[in-house]
């Protein structure tokens, strides 16, 4: 049944797609899309925490048949990713334009993250990837949000070219030695490759799937790209799509090169969690310092897929030293924080297409929406920014909480270098969710609390509904997580060998997996943790006993001006930006328009931003070099007829040449 | 005017004279309006000339808008805000056409008859005091802070347009205490009006009131005895020593060396209590009096002694505090004040000599016995807030020994004459007071009571140099800067 | 750092056991001049004539004078002026009264009833009073002696009287200065962001009464009118000493010296 339910999902996506391009009725294909969503959704509901069973597609590609088939970790994140993307669907893009366009690109988005997650075959799986990020470029170019869309988009598109090419050539090397493009096969000469060679095939995977996780350093094209398009836009290439990359990077690395022989696999995991951490920091460094809602929430996403490669790195160190307990576990937590992720994300996302209706642009200013708006909206962004600030109770904390655990339990780990590993990896998430707690902080506190002047108007009741439901579904997985992690029973069972979900849970208590190495139990934190609101509201029980008194703001006993005196978005992050000027880079220009001398200043004018890592020391430098290649090829377009009919009749002997041999 | 050289000006000179005295190296030191008994409004402006030869005050009769200076001594643009604030005189291409004194759109107070002088009128819906530039920035937080602000310190508000942690730019308002001393002299004998002098800034007591009485003395061309011009040479350096004992303490304050607050707080205090045995005031109040001292003092015999301990007590301080690195990191390069800005905003005292000036009205223009006394004049160039510190700290030492020098001198003999100003007289008097040059400028009306009285304090021109030296710096800074500033909000607002 | 506080124990303690006993640093201050009515010369008014601030008014009966220690600015020209040596000067500065009328002189001779403190709400303050300080025009001399309060020889706070930054969490409200127009919003503010029970003292004779700067375009008269005011302290400015006692008069821990304009001991 599960198959027919996601072979109704992806007839009811290229529905949509179709009726897109008649462009007839955007609102008919919104609703085939959400339908498809729902559908697979349905699918891996009624099947998890089993797999689906294997069928093979009636397309060739070369010779050889794909088979499709949904493993039960494809089917937890697929759903979860999906979730945020059936709301983003059925309330569609913002922009005033494109909305077909906008569907088309949707629709081949969520038909590619289906062929991402379930085809078994090289040649299939890479025209799913492209279609993948083919449909995010459409999305966003469809929307012209922003005056300037190509650029950022391009962008996008060359560094995603350039992870699509090393899969390509990995896919190349394992297909070399396994006689097929099948990922069975793959999985069967994986261990058997040489060192060399495993190494060099677990490198491009890394660099392959981490062009769309936003590894250091792709995670730069996301605030150009994420800043071009909508929230709607950004709900689905922050869900859907960044689980279907996590999960291809995850069977890459897990499936076709388990840990063999001594030091590779190990080597691989110490790698790939180096990787990770340090794309961690850099991005959430980079996300506290946005000013626009989709780029920070973007950083924001790479830096909680950074998160979950980490818990995913860990897995590969633990099992490669012969802790599959571990390694479960670590790969359990980086499921439930995937999932976790897109639903707190996806909230953000379409709370900041809402903050766009109410202010009419998405830049984080006082708004007082949390106020201004239904109390749903308020109470599901404020959920969904806690659950992305780790803050108890939400779904974040449970999985950050287990992220830590797992990397503390690198003491039992054999080797020095793994143990180190994990020692520093810790070290930087605890720099990392102090910066996104902080990061949360003044999304919610100056993006929807904010009081200021600033002239808002509603927010649209679709989104409240859709921001609302997102919030309670992250508080939902937080609270249903033993329930949940029963789901997940069969992935790690699959994967490791191991039932580790069943022992992160007693009962409805969410506990340590080791007895060896003690912990308290997040649930029991989330019950007690609450509890301390007893004594604020112990406080204003006895309180009530006198009369409140309300006065204004004392303000140093001057007017108050609240629209100017506000902490902007800027104030607010600008010491951390001061501190770790060698990362940013600030600069900052103040210019004055003066009367007559240059004390008696009349105007201030002020810009300031900070400066991409990688931007100039590595993509700069390679456009560079290509627009330098490609001023040196400008010869083959002379322009000359003669030139060209020549150039064709080379090549028409080079053919007939290659024909006769 | 008695005091000064004098000079009339037409309205149409005061460009050229303004261009002639910066030409000439001269330096502009304050203006005012004042009303003359008989008709138009005059404005007074009193410069230094380029040959460092007496006070020149120029006078300058209305006949219409005059035109702003400001463009030429920036520091004069304080003054024109002040005198259409009090008088309804508009400047022409004032470059600040902004409140300065008054927080309340009220008649200008010291508006003479609406019928006199073509230039007088209101000024309705001028900008309020401490407006800000207009802001073309989003980002950028107005941060206010006052008029009541943290701790026991004078009212004040100060606006910092910030990015967090860093200052963009600053605006003080500072005439939140606009008391309107100037106007309360009015009409006040020559005998009261010492109280009143003594009343305009507490911890300046002295200096202004020596102000007063040499402005005074100087009108009705009143000499002094000798014991009492020697007196009040202790009493003016015993001012600066307890002022720069607390300047020492505060500082430390702002870097956190709360020993070092302590001491030198303990100092000032000890300082204090010398006073009051030797004046029965802390503050060295009700002593002076135009013609010289109300009564005699009897600093002999242990005067000496207790500044000797002061003395060593305080070198030892000051070593200490040298060798305080947390304290000197936090000085050295903070709110950097360059020569230029000091000299065309007319910074002055221990702010200017900080930063390569070396002026001193007591050995420049001596008054009091200061001319038949050797003083040290410490200059530095650095400009920051440890030079004014270290300033300070050398103008202790040297207020200590010319106290002491002043007391081996001082003979017995009588401290006070007769000082009646004759009806119509005019005089300037001057003090280098604790925290640089000020300037009293008296006008006896028929009477005999006092009919206009112009104080330009040294805070006035210190504040409105500081902010030149905040903006494009960091919070962390500011109190710092501040405190090595020392100023005080009662003398600037008066 | 290790240095200054190793060289701040070897000072020794430097504060004072004052009030208890020893000395309250105050050796030589003059403060309000004394009055003996006995002295006085029929018809004469030269104090009167000569008070700046119109603390002396020559009674009805032409007989003596009256006075007002709210107004007095402590700048002896009375006692200079005094033919008689009625006026004379006195050491006396510790005028912190609960009354507005105990600072002047009554008209008969008799005093005043003492009033019963109103201690009810201040007794939980006894030992912890947080002070907000509001300058509202002074001439900074009673800002510079409420300083004199934090240094080592006063230490305020061994009477665990603290002075705060915000308005929030102080009991009494201490103003200084005539309260210039500018100030009077600010002050009230700063009174409405007090919470309750809260107290309002006038420390120097410019609050009590407007004192040198009253009215004017710029001034008011003093706090009466603006604030309600619990506690009186005249003075140009009042002591370090005389503000301790004040204080610890708000608090009933010392008494007041001062009814009907006659300080007593």
């Amino acid at each position: 049944m599960a198959n027919d339910l996601l072979a109704a999902a992806a007839l009811f996506w290229i529905a949509a797609g179709i009726v897109a391009l008649i462009g007839r009725s955007p609102g008919l294909a919104r609703a085939a899309l959400a339908s498809g969503g729902i559908a697979a959704i349905v699918a891996a509901v009624a099947t998890l925490p089993g797999d689906t069973h294997a069928v093979t597609l009636p397309l060739r590609m070369a010779g050889e048949q794909s088979g499709f088939r949904m493993s039960p970790e494809a089917l937890w994140l697929m759903a979860s990713g999906l979730i945020p993307a059936v709301l983003a669907c059925l309330l569609g893009s913002p922009a005033p334009r494109g909305q077909a366009g906008w569907c088309f690109g949707a629709a081949s988005c969520l038909l590619g993250a289906l062929g991402v997650f379930g085809l078994d075959h090289g040649g299939f799986f890479l025209v799913a990837w492209e279609m993948m990020s083919l449909g995010g470029a459409v999305m966003i170019l469809s929307e012209e949000l922003a005056p300037e869309t190509g650029t950022p988009v391009l962008f996008m598109l060359g560094m995603l070219e350039i992870g699509t090419v090393a899969i390509l050539v990995a896919f190349l090397l394992l297909a070399g030695a396994a006689g097929g493009l099948g990922f069975a096969g793959f999985a069967r000469v994986g261990p058997t490759l040489a060192v060399g060679a495993r190494v060099a095939v677990g490198v491009l995977l890394v660099l392959g799937f981490g062009a769309k996780l936003g590894l250091l350093p792709f995670y730069e094209w996301f605030p150009g790209a994420y800043g071009a398009g909508s929230g709607a836009t950004g709900a689905l290439m922050s869900g859907v799509v960044l689980n279907a990359a996590f999960f291809g990077m995850s069977r890459g690395l897990l499936a076709w090169l388990p840990g063999a022989g001594p030091g590779g696999a190990a080597g691989l995991g110490v790698f790939v969690v180096a990787i990770a951490v340090l794309s961690a920091v850099l991005a959430v460094l980079y996300a506290f310092q946005q000013e626009d809602w989709r780029c920070l929430l973007s950083f924001s996403s790479a830096e909680n897929a950074a998160i979950a490669v980490t818990a995913l790195g860990a897995a590969i160190i633990f099992r490669a030293d012969g802790l599959p307990d571990l390694a479960g576990l670590a790969w359990t937590v980086a499921l439930i924080h995937l999932a976790g992720h897109a639903l707190a994300k996806g909230c953000l996302f379409l709370t900041a297409d809402g903050v766009r209706a109410a202010t009419g642009g998405y830049l984080i200013r006082h708004s007082l929406l949390a106020r201004r708006s239904s109390w749903i909206f308020g109470l599901g962004a404020l959920f969904a920014a806690m659950s992305l600030a780790a803050m108890p109770p939400q779904a974040g904390f449970v999985s950050e909480w287990y992220v830590f655990q797992t990397l503390f339990q690198g003491f039992h780990l054999p080797n020095l270098a793994g143990r180190l590993t994990l020692a520093l990896a810790g070290a930087g998430l605890a720099l990392t969710a102090a910066v996104a707690f902080a990061t949360f902080v003044k999304v919610f506190g100056i993006g929807l609390l904010g009081r200021g002047n600033h002239q808002s108007g509603r927010v649209g009741a679709g989104t409240v509904g859709a921001v609302g439901l997102l919030g309670f579904s992250v508080i939902a997985l937080a609270a249903g997580m033993p329930a949940w992690l029963s789901s997940l029973v069969g992935a790690t069972i699959l994967q490791f060998g191991v039932d580790s979900p069943a022992r992160m849970r007693d009962g409805w208590l969410l506990v340590p997996l080791t007895a060896k190495f003690a912990f308290i139990s997040p649930s029991k934190l989330v019950i007690v943790m609450p509890l301390l609101a007893l004594l604020p509201i112990a406080l204003l029980l006895f309180g009530r006993r006198h009369e409140v008194r309300r006065v204004p703001v004392w303000y140093g006993g001057a007017n108050r001006d609240v629209e100017r005196t506000a902490t902007t978005a800027l104030t607010f992050s600008n010491a951390l930006r001061t501190f770790y000027s060698f990362i940013y880079r600030p600069t900052i220009e103040t210019t004055r328009e003066t009367t007559g001398r240059e004390y008696f200043v009349r105007r201030l004018s002020f810009s300031h931003d900070v400066a991409p890592l990688f931007g100039p020391t590595l993509f700069a430098p390679a456009i560079r070099l290509v627009t330098a290649a490609a001023d040196r090829m400008r010869l083959l377009q002379s322009g000359h007829l003669n030139f060209y009919l020549g150039l064709i009749g080379l090549l028409l002997v080079v053919i007939l040449g290659l024909a006769l041999i | 005017m008695k005091g000064a050289r004098w000079r009339h000006l037409a309205q149409g000179d005061l460009r050229a004279s303004a261009r002639e005295l910066l030409a000439t190296g001269g330096r502009m030191q304050m203006a005012y309006a004042w009303t003359p008994p008989d008709g138009a409004p005059e404005l007074r402006y009193v410069a230094t000339p380029g040959d460092d030869a007496a006070f020149m005050v120029w006078q300058c009769k209305l006949t219409a808008d005059p035109p702003s200076l400001a463009a030429i001594w920036p520091l004069l643009g304080w003054y024109e805000r002040e005198i259409t604030d009090l008088y309804g005189i508009r400047f022409t291409e004032h470059p600040e056409p902004i409140r300065l004194l008054l927080h309340e759109d009220i008649p200008p107070p010291f508006r003479p008859m609406p019928e006199r002088g073509p230039s007088v009128r209101l000024h309705p819906g001028t900008p309020e005091a401490g407006t800000l530039p207009e802001l073309l920035a989003p980002d950028v937080q107005a941060l206010p802070f006052g008029p009541v602000r943290a701790d026991v310190v004078e009212s004040a508000k100060f606006t910092f347009l910030y990015v967090g942690e860093q200052i963009l730019h600053y605006v003080p308002d500072l005439f939140y205490k606009h008391r309107g001393m100037e106007l309360r002299f009015r009409g006040v004998s020559a005998e009261r009006g010492a109280i009143l002098a003594e009343r305009v800034s507490g911890v300046g007591s002295i200096a202004h009131c020596l102000a007063y009485c040499q402005a005074l003395e100087a009108a009705s061309d009143c000499e002094i005895p000798r014991r009492a011009r020697w007196l009040r040479v202790i009493l003016a350096e015993l001012e600066r020593v307890y002022n720069h004992l607390h300047y020492l303490g505060h500082l430390c304050n702002t870097t956190t060396l709360k020993v070092g607050e302590a001491q030198g707080k303990l100092l000032e205090e000890q300082a204090k209590q010398i006073n009051a045995r030797l004046t029965g005031s802390r503050f060295l109040r009700s002593i002076l009096i135009p013609g010289g001292l109300r009564r005699d003092l009897a600093p002999e015999g242990w005067l000496t002694d207790r500044l000797e301990e002061v003395r060593a007590q305080s070198a030892a301080y000051v070593e200490r505090l040298e060798a305080s690195e947390s304290h000197l990191d936090r000085l050295i390069t903070t709110g950097h004040l360059s020569d230029r800005v000091a000299f065309e905003q007319g910074a002055t005292g221990p702010i200017q000599r900080a930063s390569g000036a070396d002026r001193d009205l007591r050995r420049d223009h001596p008054y009091a016995a200061y001319a038949e006394l050797p003083l040290t004049v410490p200059v530095l160039p650095d400009g920051d807030a440890y030079a004014r510190h270290r300033v300070r700290v050398a103008e202790l030492d040297s207020s200590i020994a010319v106290i002491q020098r002043a007391l081996l001198l001082l003979e017995r003999g009588e401290v006070r004459v007769p000082c009646r100003p004759p009806p119509g007289a005019e005089g300037l008097g001057w003090t280098e007071s604790p925290r640089g040059s000020l300037f009293y400028a008296v006008h006896v009306g028929a009477d005999a009571t006092l009919a206009r009285v112009k104080i330009k304090s040294p805070s006035f021109s210190n504040w409105r140099v500081f902010p030149f030296t905040v903006h494009e710096t960091n919070m962390m800074d500011y109190a710092i800067n501040e405190a090595s500033f020392g100023l005080t909000v009662a003398g600037c607002a008066r | 750092m290790a240095l200054w506080t190793l060289v701040g124990l070897a000072q020794g303690k430097a504060t004072t056991a004052w009030p208890k006993h020893g000395a309250d640093g105050q050796e030589g201050v003059l403060g309000m001049p004394r009055y003996q009515e006995a002295a006085c010369r029929e018809g004469c008014s030269e104090c009167a004539a000569i008070c700046p601030t119109g603390a002396i008014r020559a009674a009805a009966d032409g007989r003596r004078v009256e006075l007002d220690y709210g107004r007095c600015v402590v700048c002896q020209l009375c006692t200079e002026a005094c033919p008689t040596g009625a006026m004379e000067p006195s050491g006396d500065w510790a005028f912190g009264v609960r009354r507005r009328e105990d600072l002047r002189t009554a008209e008969t001779a008799a005093p005043r009833p003492q009033t019963a403190p109103r201690s009810a709400g201040r007794k939980p303050f006894r030992r912890s009073l947080h002070v907000r300080h509001v300058d509202s025009g002074s001439c900074n001399g009673c800002e510079s002696e409420l300083q004199a309060l934090y240094n080592p020889f006063y230490n305020l706070h061994r009477f665990g009287i603290f002075f705060t930054p915000s308005p929030r969490f102080a009991d009494l409200l201490l103003v200084t200065g005539p309260v210039t127009s500018a100030m009077q919003a600010p002050l009230r503010t700063t009174y409405e962001a007090m919470p309750q029970p809260r107290w309002v003292m006038a420390a120097g004779t410019c609050a009590v009464s407007g004192g040198i700067a009253e009215g004017g375009y710029a001034c008011g008269h003093g706090l009466d009118g603006v604030l309600p005011v619990d506690l009186y302290l005249p003075g140009c400015p009042p002591n370090p000493a005389a503000l301790i006692e004040a204080l610890l008069l708000f608090l009933d821990r010392a008494p007041q010296r001062v009814t009907g304009g006659r300080i007593g001991q």
